[in-house]
């Protein structure tokens, strides 16, 4: 009896085995076929980040001299604005396939743009909260690693998707 | 003694340290990349810390490069144009001119003997040659920026030379005014430069203090005008674009900080 059971379980084994590998295989195929080349990815994020650049730009304007008046409530409205526009274009191109070879070069370009959005949040909080100064900071902090991000995808050469100072007011 | 020796030398290693940082960093910047070419510029304000409501006297310093990621030779720039803030307040209200024609074939002593007194500026620019069926070679040229006036316009003739090999060239940078961020506009043509020479880096410092009717005055000024409650302001300092003999244009914009006094 128990040889019987033993002599089933190889041959589901013998089954199954090769099933397996075959679909490993044509899962990691497909996957190969879905990465794309460097160029492809930059098309399609430049596609996905120029009406959230060009609408960040519009949600910007005047913010910069809506500071110098005092009018902080009015720019920390703008910067909530630009920050949820910024939230959702790192949330449309995150899970797009990336090229095998800049995976690890994206996911530091990634950290930089969480990192970009958490300061974008942080400034509004500040300029809501009439806290002038840490505001000033934030920025300075936001500006410098917003570069700091471009160095990182230097090569890829984007315009929509690389920060620009000038976007923001 | 070995201890204050200890000391110092850790001091000295610090300071060196942070020596280098100020130089990698100022000579990086920004950088923008289209295709294999990658530009950049970096600049600074000096004083970095201004009144808020009037413009006080400053220098502005630029550092261009251009390099290409993957080696390959340097496209020619046919024309380069830098763009400064509109706040950035010029003046060259009796300020002496000089014109090309006095620094056509002089070496730098020449040139600072005949226009001293036009003199806003200095630098250098290096440019690598590439002459057909040879090895390219950097040429390191000093940079001298004369204040001039060509149809009654304001402009900046910029004297490059250098002993080796002997190289001469006058660029004539015309000032003009739009709107937009970076409203103050110098803009040159560079046949001058030949066919063979590429430009590959450029760093420049113009400033320039003088007396004009018993008043002291400053060829640049700027303000921080930003409200009591800010101590630091963030504007854009500065873009250049350069336009490439293929007929394409690539640029990059630099955005600095102010400290209100």
């Amino acid at each position: 009896m128990e040889k019987k059971l033993c002599k089933e379980s190889w041959r589901r084994l013998v089954i199954a085995l090769p099933i397996a590998v075959l679909a490993v295989m044509t899962g990691s195929a497909l996957a190969a076929a879905e990465e794309p080349t460097r160029d492809e990815y930059v098309s399609h994020l430049e596609s996905v980040c120029k009406p959230d650049a060009e609408a960040t730009q519009r949600a910007m304007k005047g913010a910069r001299s809506d500071v110098k008046t005092e009018r902080l409530s009015v720019a920390a409205g703008k910067f909530a604005k630009a920050t949820r526009i910024f939230g959702s274009t790192v949330k449309k191109i995150t899970p797009v396939p990336r090229p095998a070879a800049d995976k690890e070069r994206l996911a530091r370009w990634f950290t930089d743009l969480r990192r970009q959005k958490s300061y974008l949040g942080q400034i509004t909080a500040q300029l809501r909260s009439n806290h002038a100064i840490k505001a000033q900071r934030l920025i300075a902090r936001f500006i410098h690693s917003g570069n700091l991000a471009n160095n990182v995808v230097l090569a890829f050469g984007f315009n929509y998707c690389s920060f620009k100072f000038s976007r923001y007011g | 003694m070995s201890s204050v020796l200890r000391r110092g030398s850790v001091i000295l290693a610090f300071a060196l340290a942070a020596l280098g940082l100020l130089i990698t960093t100022a000579v990086r910047g920004e950088r923008a990349q289209y295709g294999s070419l990658v530009v950049s510029l970096g600049g600074r304000l000096s004083p970095l810390s201004l009144p808020r409501e009037h413009p006080a006297p400053v220098a502005v310093g630029l550092e261009g490069n251009l390099r290409t990621a993957d080696g390959s030779p340097l496209p020619r720039v046919s024309r380069v144009e830098i763009g400064l803030p509109q706040q950035a307040a010029l003046s060259t209200n009796g300020l002496p001119t000089c014109t090309r024609r006095r620094l056509v074939v002089t070496s730098n002593a020449d040139a600072l003997a005949v226009c001293r007194a036009a003199l806003v500026g200095r630098g250098r620019v290096d440019l690598i040659v590439r002459v057909p069926h040879q090895a390219s070679f950097a040429i390191h040229t000093q940079l001298l920026a004369f204040n001039a006036r060509i149809n009654g316009r304001r402009a900046v003739l910029l004297h490059a030379y250098t002993a080796h090999p002997p190289l001469a060239v006058v660029l004539l940078f015309r000032f003009s005014h739009g709107s937009g961020r970076f409203g103050t506009r110098l803009a040159a043509s560079l046949p001058a430069l030949g066919s063979w020479a590429r430009v590959a880096r450029f760093k420049m410092v113009l400033w320039r203090r003088y007396v004009s009717r018993g008043r002291r005055r400053s060829y640049l000024s700027a303000s921080c005008p930003i409200p009591k409650r800010f101590t630091a302001g963030f504007f854009s300092f500065a873009r250049i674009a350069y336009r490439l003999d293929s007929g394409r244009q690539v640029s990059v914009a630099i955005a600095r900080s102010c400290r209100a006094r």
